[in-house]
């Protein structure tokens, strides 16, 4: 019944990205239609996993794909991969449906939906895959898919470049990611997961490179300063919908590597040399963020750049090496994915509603459309980390992460770094919504499909802050298997 | 002549076939689709003879055929002789479906059908051949249908200039070659190739001054002939000039048959393959970078795709090196999977731009814009080849990376992984040409005005175009997928040249 479902996850997208383009220019209308569908099965599939997953299972497919290279067509869920999944599968639909108001139809429609559909395959099958080349098949799925979004219904002349620079940036991390799993492979002759958790021996330098290689690899995919030139521009052309997944889903993929490989394949001893790197990285990371969103002036660079930022947070939790950190670290994902993808979609109405998305041109539309200038609030006051907000939990934690280890000046910076957050938020918000309204500003009716994503995100941004404990319980599971209570 | 006739048989077909196609088209019909057709048959009997002598063909069992002294022999099925010869004769086969439609505008089709056949009948007798004389032979046949080929649209300059470019290099290379083999003879005084099985090569002494020299005239003369930097100034001229159908032939298997003949002659004249793998992988890097850094200011797609082949080449190279150089029979046959997986991908490359080429006249990289709007399947193959060639996911070219990334991070070694270096890099080069390339052809021709003629609305493209197409793009897609059976095929090739004992 699991593997039912486990193959439903990844089957109804794929199914449905297979016969929408099938659809050429008749059904444009029944397009949004049938991948809200797909998406909604998928996410249905995910939660169906859960209670075989409280019974202490692991639901597992398995085939022999390529047996003489011992290469296997197998999936399986666990808990490390559950948090990741439910936050995919939840975007996704979201962001289908946002499309619903955001995308103008025309012939070319049913394509759009296909490549959203694949690129979330590509992120489940991400975390589902028990291979490494299936895993890796997966993960360049997800970089091909949005790539070739970006590159066609991208929003501005440069959207050809863009995509490329993208493409070319993170597959370089991907090769090097590429590069250590082969040397897992090699080293434990098989690419099966379950075989590397069950522990690998590996030489102290190689394992140094392996680790390297990952947390650089997965880094450039989590658009950690220096690394993350290719973010801004990405997440700025990319349609609304393409950003919302970005931003919300896919970057969370370089925390699930950084989990999935080096965290839970070697020891807390082999990964001490790591700490401090990854520590600083993720302060320097978070702060740039943070300061770049104070300079840009576009709305949706802003929140692009804040990214860089929360992924800073991300970077920090799991470089502590705790307990705390690692789950604030991993609630953090969760909770950024809602908040981020609440931030997007109120830039989304702005921009829907104006036409304008150029921070100077905008002012006053508080009392015109207050039911965004709410959302974009709660928004903003929960990436700022204010309680009774999501956000709040997860940076609690990873803060106490931070204080639990012995760099207590480095996690005294994260603490102020925080402040820069409030800054541009608030100052996003102000901006936006309050102060005089410029001339000529037109504000336009917003579709349902768009808002009420957005309404149903700044309620769950409320509720995750209030009652974290069922989400926390799924982290504390995953915590369990990488950690083996070690920590 | 004695032996197992069924390994003159694949020869047989496709040299008588091409007198057959002569006399028809001389004397019966001038008729494109109908002479495409019969040749595109008589491929097709080559290739199930390849494949039932394939079936026949042991680790050590080599069927031979005319037998001319001890160890020698006229024609010897070797499995990685085979397994070139089936790409070869396969992918003939699509081409010669493919000229039905593709070559309609032009005329002398009883020149063009029979040289495509002696072009593979060259290909097939140089893999096959178990003495040197009849490997010269062959090659020179190949060689010599290869420049009238490149040559055959000759209202063109571009075209008799790349033909005369390519013969005077290519016969420079065959010249060398035929010194190597006076200088093999002169000392050991036969022309012999033994096989390469493992039990054939124990016992085997070093070479001697007279045939060291020789291997080193073969490895120059080859090396012209696959293309080898600093050998391949050729390639982009004779690639990029060639009817498409042919570019697809040349760039496709062409060079890599004749750098298994390179290997096939200097193993089996003992060289020993340490020092060989050496080379290739020292040389293999030089091949990607200018290949892949030259292709990226192409502005013609024939030439950025003939640059990509010489790239391609290095890649094969370096996995051949490795398999020779530290005995790992892995990565010799991810080398062999590349060899297919390339003449799979660059076929259907060179064919598709042909079909842009011959409906909407495009021949740089800007004139391709808007293909996808006006024929889709085409736009759709075509991303399919050049994804695949760039190594996406899950294309076949992506299984052959990972191929051969594993094989040659096993040989942990400095060599190794600098080679694995310049490939990894290498990669990310290719995708800098080869992703606007995928871009143009879905951009809206908008900036550029509209093709002339037919406007700018939907084409239908002919069955005889549309059906190679589909099959090498499922091709693509199906080894990609599935790449177990087209390993275990490329495994036979590394066996049989004795590795991993």
């Amino acid at each position: 019944m699991e593997t039912m479902w486990l193959v439903t996850i990844l089957g109804a997208p794929l199914l449905a990205a297979l016969l929408l383009p099938l659809l050429r220019g008749r059904g444009t209308r029944v397009a949004g239609w049938i991948a809200g569908l797909a998406a909604a099965l998928s996410l249905l599939g995910t939660f169906a996993l859960l209670p075989a997953l409280q019974r202490g299972e692991m639901p597992m497919l398995d085939f022999r794909w390529i047996p003489a290279a011992r290469i296997r067509l197998a999936l399986h869920a666990d808990w490390l991969t559950f948090p990741f999944l439910i936050t995919e599968a939840a975007v996704t639909l979201l962001a289908v449906v946002y499309t619903w108001g955001y995308h103008h139809v025309d012939e070319r429609t049913p394509f759009f939906y296909a490549l959203l559909l694949l690129f979330a395959v590509g992120m489940s099958g991400t975390t589902l895959a028990d291979d490494m080349f299936l895993f890796y098949i997966f993960w360049e799925l997800m970089l091909v898919a949005s790539c070739a979004l970006i590159a066609v219904w991208g929003e501005g002349e440069r959207r050809g470049a863009v995509a490329l620079k993208y493409f070319i940036f993170t597959h370089l991390g991907s090769l090097m990611v590429l590069v250590g799993l082969l040397i897992l492979y090699n080293s434990t002759g098989s690419g099966s997961f379950s075989a590397l958790r069950a522990g690998v021996t590996l030489a102290p330098g190689l394992v140094t490179t392996v680790t390297t290689l990952f947390v650089i690899g997965f880094c450039i995919k989590m658009a950690i300063f220096p690394l993350h030139l290719w973010l801004p521009d990405a997440h700025a052309v990319a349609p609304m919908p393409v950003t919302i997944m970005l931003a919300a889903a896919m970057l969370s993929m370089g925390t699930y590597g950084i989990l999935r490989f080096p965290l839970s394949i070697f020891s807390p001893a082999q990964m001490t040399p790591f700490a401090v790197p990854m520590m600083v990285a993720g302060i320097i990371s978070e702060i740039y963020g943070a300061l770049m969103s104070l300079a840009e002036r576009d709305i949706k660079r802003i929140i692009a750049y804040s990214s860089v930022s929360q992924m800073g947070y991300i970077l920090f939790g799991l470089g502590t090496l705790t307990y705390d950190g690692v789950a604030g670290a991993t609630l953090h994902v969760i909770y950024h994915a809602i908040v981020k993808a609440l931030l997007f979609m109120c830039v989304g109405l702005v921009v829907r509603a104006t036409g304008r998305r150029r921070l100077a041109e905008l002012g006053g539309l508080g009392s015109a459309m207050p039911l965004t200038a709410f959302c974009t609030g709660v928004g903003a006051l929960a990436i700022a980390g204010m309680p009774p907000f999501c956000i709040f939990v997860s940076e609690w934690m990873i803060f106490a992460g931070g204080f639990r280890t012995a760099h207590i000046g480095l996690s005294i910076l994260t603490l102020f770094g925080s402040l820069l957050t409030v800054a541009y938020a608030l100052w996003f918000v102000g901006r936006i919504f309050f102060g005089p309204r410029p001339q000529g500003l037109r504000i336009d009716r917003l579709p349902w499909a768009m808002v009420v994503p957005t309404v149903l995100l700044t309620a769950l941004a409320l509720l995750e802050g209030l009652f974290p404990a069922p989400v926390f319980d799924w982290v504390a599971h995953e915590l369990t298997l990488i950690l083996g209570g070690v920590w | 002549m004695t032996g197992d006739v069924r390994v003159i048989l694949p020869l047989a077909c496709l040299g008588g076939g091409a007198f057959a196609v002569y006399l028809v088209a001389r004397l019966l019909t001038n008729r494109n689709d109908l002479l495409a057709l019969l040749t595109a048959l008589i491929f097709g009997m080559a290739l199930v003879a390849l494949v039932t002598l394939q079936a026949s063909t042991g680790e050590e069992h080599l069927p031979a055929w005319g037998h001319l002294g001890p160890g020698g022999a006229f024609l010897r099925a070797a499995p990685g002789g085979l397994v070139m010869g089936s790409v070869a004769v396969g992918l003939g086969l699509l081409v010669a479906l493919y000229s039905g439609c593709y070559l309609s505008l032009d005329q002398r089709y009883e020149t063009y059908y029979p040289l495509l056949l002696l072009l593979a009948t060259g290909l097939v007798g140089m893999v096959m051949a178990g003495d040197l004389f009849n490997l010269y032979m062959f090659c020179e046949l190949m060689s010599a249908a290869a420049y009238v080929l490149v040559a055959f649209r000759r209202h063109t300059d571009t075209a008799i200039e790349a033909g005369f470019k390519y013969l005077v290099m290519g016969s420079l290379g065959t010249v060398i070659v035929l010194m190597g083999i006076s200088f093999v003879y002169r000392e050991t005084g036969t022309l012999a190739l033994p096989p390469l099985s493992a039990s054939a090569r124990e016992g085997m002494g070093t070479p001697g001054p007279w045939t060291r020299v020789g291997i080193a005239c073969f490895l120059v003369g080859l090396g012209v002939k696959s293309a080898i930097v600093p050998l391949h100034t050729w390639l982009p001229d004779a690639h990029g000039r060639a009817p498409s159908s042919i570019s697809a032939m040349l760039s496709g298997i062409v060079i890599q048959s004749a750098f298994y003949a390179l290997l096939k002659v200097c193993l089996g004249l003992g060289l020993p393959g340490r020092d060989l793998g050496t080379w290739l992988i020292v040389l293999a890097p030089f091949n990607m970078t200018l290949g892949n850094a030259l292709a990226l200011v192409q502005t013609h797609t024939k030439r950025l795709l003939a640059y990509s082949s010489i790239a391609q080449m290095g890649y094969i190279m370096l996995s051949v090196g490795v398999g020779l150089r530290y005995d790992m029979p892995a990565a010799f046959q991810a080398g062999f999977f590349l060899v297919l997986a390339h003449a799979v991908m660059k076929g259907l490359a060179f064919l598709s731009k042909g079909v842009c080429h011959f409906y909407c006249d495009a021949t740089t990289i800007n004139e391709l814009r808007g293909i996808a709007a006006r024929m889709p399947l085409v736009a759709v193959v075509f991303t399919i080849a050049l994804a695949g060639l760039s190594g996406v996911p899950p294309l076949a070219g992506f299984a052959a990376k990972w191929f051969i990334l594993l094989a040659t991070l096993r040989s942990a070694d400095v060599l190794g992984y600098v080679g694995l270096t310049a490939l990894l890099l290498n990669t990310l080069l290719a995708l800098g040409y080869f992703l606007p390339l995928i871009g143009t052809l879905f951009t809206s021709p908008s900036s550029s005005p509209p093709a002339e003629g037919n406007g700018g609305g939907r084409i239908r493209i002919s069955p005889w175009m549309a059906v190679p197409l589909v099959t090498l793009g499922t091709l693509v897609l199906a080894i990609g997928l599935y790449p177990a059976p087209w390993l275990s095929w490329a495994a036979r090739a590394g066996l049989y040249f004795g590795l991993g004992r």
